[in-house]
């Protein structure tokens, strides 16, 4: 039997009285981009926590190809293969930004910092510091720091956060350029429902930390609990 | 790799010379500046001069110190004259009691402030800036009440001296006390320190620990443990502290409580601020300007203190960067070949 690439079996997350996760599961193939969508504190960045062994989980199991990661910490799971982007831009200003590309390569044990550079369109700006380009070619950066590598996942937090729709659409491109070709599973969290029908595989929609629905992209669109519950009359 | 984090604000690219190729020149020009101390000596007559620029130098390593903290860690210490007078008493308290040789009780006034440093560094790097900074301050004036009540130990205020035996490491003790020759022995110190740690900081260590001072939660993501580095970028602070202190006792041959006093790091703590922190060598820029201020402050007036004072407001207010941050923008300039 094939192992699943990423599995969350059963997480829970409470903070005092409140769920914020209820007993969610997940399954993502191997090389596939799996959308999760959701109506504001549905849990989407709070399922991207606990995968990837931010602040601790309260219940279930974290498997990545088949390893029961739960137990780990967040850098060991990076080391396992489990990488992550943020919501806000995540990099380290003070440095060059092939000096951190570079020493994210070191953590991954690997040398494919230029090819991780050229794949973003980075190369032009491997020596400026990460402080002084622009707020769309931070968040490539942002993406080349969790590609570097090649991580068997990748969850990516609203990677296009703040960028124009034409900046969305490019990067959204490239994503899947990415994950095909470099053989990444990815769970993507993202706003932009035309990034996310453009990527996605399947997309998983979560509720009230709850799994509302899975399945592709037109199960959902056709999905009429999805609809009323968060896509509204804005997807046709 | 640029080696030197860059100033805030500039857009200028890192240069494009490969480290290897960058150490050999570094380590010539760290040569030739140790080699010029040999010099000064012979320039300067004056014997007070001369002892003014040991002292000088000696706060400079302590400074750089703690400069070396903020760089790395961007924690700031309240407290390494803990470092500086643990060195300087464990060297006269091995000379009253004569518990092993003068060689290893200076190696180990090296060394032991940079285990402690390590130990407790494991527990409070974790901690917020601010509880790191309180916690510094009130372990090193914990080690003053100490040397200061427990009189029977240390006697005290009074101090204590430091017996040294007639060579140590082979060379004639005079050298360690006389002005002239003490000024090249702290000054290749410096030379060594300042050099030492500018290759750590090019490393791959100065860059992890520079970006987990940056965005330690990304370091953590990018597969990085991050609290045993920052402990160690204090722990070569300490040891950089312990050797100020080592070459202190050594010249003065005579250490008081004022050695672990907040005083004594606050003063150190003003030098790395007015020369800058940006550059490893900024805070003993710092400590030149420290004491010429001081000094020549101290001739027109008692009120000396205010005029250090308007100095680091002048520099926090108009230069953040120290400076060393004015140098290296002006010489980064210059460099670019912009007015």
């Amino acid at each position: 039997m094939t192992a699943f690439a990423l599995e969350g079996v059963g997480l829970v997350r409470r903070y005092g009285g409140f769920t914020a996760l209820d007993d969610v599961s997940l399954r993502l193939e191997p090389g596939e981009i799996r959308g999760l969508i959701g109506p504001n504190g549905a849990g989407k960045s709070t399922l991207m926590d606990t995968l990837c062994g931010r602040g601790g989980s309260t219940g279930g199991r974290v498997v990545l190809k088949g390893r029961d990661i739960s137990g780990l910490s967040a850098e060991a799971r990076r080391r396992a293969g489990l990488a992550r982007s943020f919501q806000k831009t995540n990099i380290f200003p003070a440095l060059t930004v092939k000096e951190q590309v570079a020493l994210a390569a070191r953590a991954a044990e690997t040398d494919n910092t230029d090819e991780v550079l050229d794949a973003l369109g980075l190369s032009h700006l491997a020596r400026h510091r990460a402080a002084d380009i622009a707020y769309g070619d931070q968040r490539r950066l942002d993406l080349a720091l969790a590609l570097v590598g090649r991580p068997s996942v990748l969850l990516l937090d609203e990677p296009a956060a703040g960028l124009s729709i034409k900046e969305s659409i490019v990067l959204a491109r490239l994503l899947k350029d990415l994950a095909g070709s470099w053989n990444v599973t990815v769970l993507l969290v993202e706003h932009d429902m035309e990034v996310i029908f453009t990527v996605s595989d399947r997309i998983t929609v979560l509720n009230l930390g709850k799994v509302l629905a899975e399945g592709t992209r037109e199960e959902i669109r056709a999905n009429p609990e999805v609809v009323r519950a968060y896509l509204g009359s804005s997807v046709s | 790799m640029s080696g030197v984090v860059s100033p805030r604000g500039s857009a200028v690219p890192a240069p494009a010379v490969a480290p290897a190729a960058r150490v050999p020149r570094f380590l010539a020009a760290a040569a030739l500046a140790a080699a010029a101390g040999f010099a000064v000596p012979l320039v300067v007559s004056s014997q007070l001069a001369l002892t003014l620029m040991t002292q000088a130098v000696i706060y400079a390593i302590l400074a750089i110190s703690i400069g070396f903290l903020i760089r790395q860690n961007g924690l700031t210490s309240f407290g390494h004259a803990a470092f500086f007078g643990m060195a300087a008493y464990l060297l006269a308290l091995n000379g009253k009691f004569g518990a092993i040789s003068a060689e290893l009780v200076v190696l180990a006034a090296v060394a032991l402030p940079a285990v402690l440093a390590f130990l407790v560094g494991l527990v409070i790097v974790r901690l917020p800036a601010l509880s790191f900074s309180m916690l510094t301050l009130a372990g090193a004036q914990s080690l003053h009440e100490l040397m200061l009540r427990w009189r029977e130990l240390a006697n005290g205020d009074d101090g204590m001296p430091v017996r040294l035996p007639s060579t140590l490491f082979g060379v004639d003790i005079d050298v360690f006390q006389s002005p002239s020759s003490m000024f090249v022995v702290c000054w290749v110190a410096l030379v060594g320190v300042v050099a030492l740690l500018t290759l750590l900081a090019g490393s791959h260590f100065g860059v992890l620990t520079v970006a987990i001072r940056e965005n330690e939660e990304r370091a953590r993501y990018v597969g990085y443990r991050t609290v045993v580095p920052r402990a160690l970028v204090f722990a070569l602070s300490g040891a950089i502290g312990g050797l100020a202190g080592v070459l202190f006792a050594l010249y003065n041959g005579f250490v008081t409580p004022g050695a672990l006093h907040w005083s004594l790091s606050g003063e150190g703590l003003i030098m790395a601020v007015i020369g800058g922190t940006h550059t490893i060598w900024g805070p003993a820029l710092g400590a030149v300007i420290f004491f010429i201020v001081k000094n020549a402050a101290g001739d027109l007036t008692e009120h000396w203190p205010a005029i250090i004072g308007t100095t680091l407001i002048v520099v926090t207010v108009l230069v953040p960067q120290g400076i060393s941050g004015l140098v290296a923008r002006f010489t980064a300039r210059a460099a670019a070949g912009k007015p």
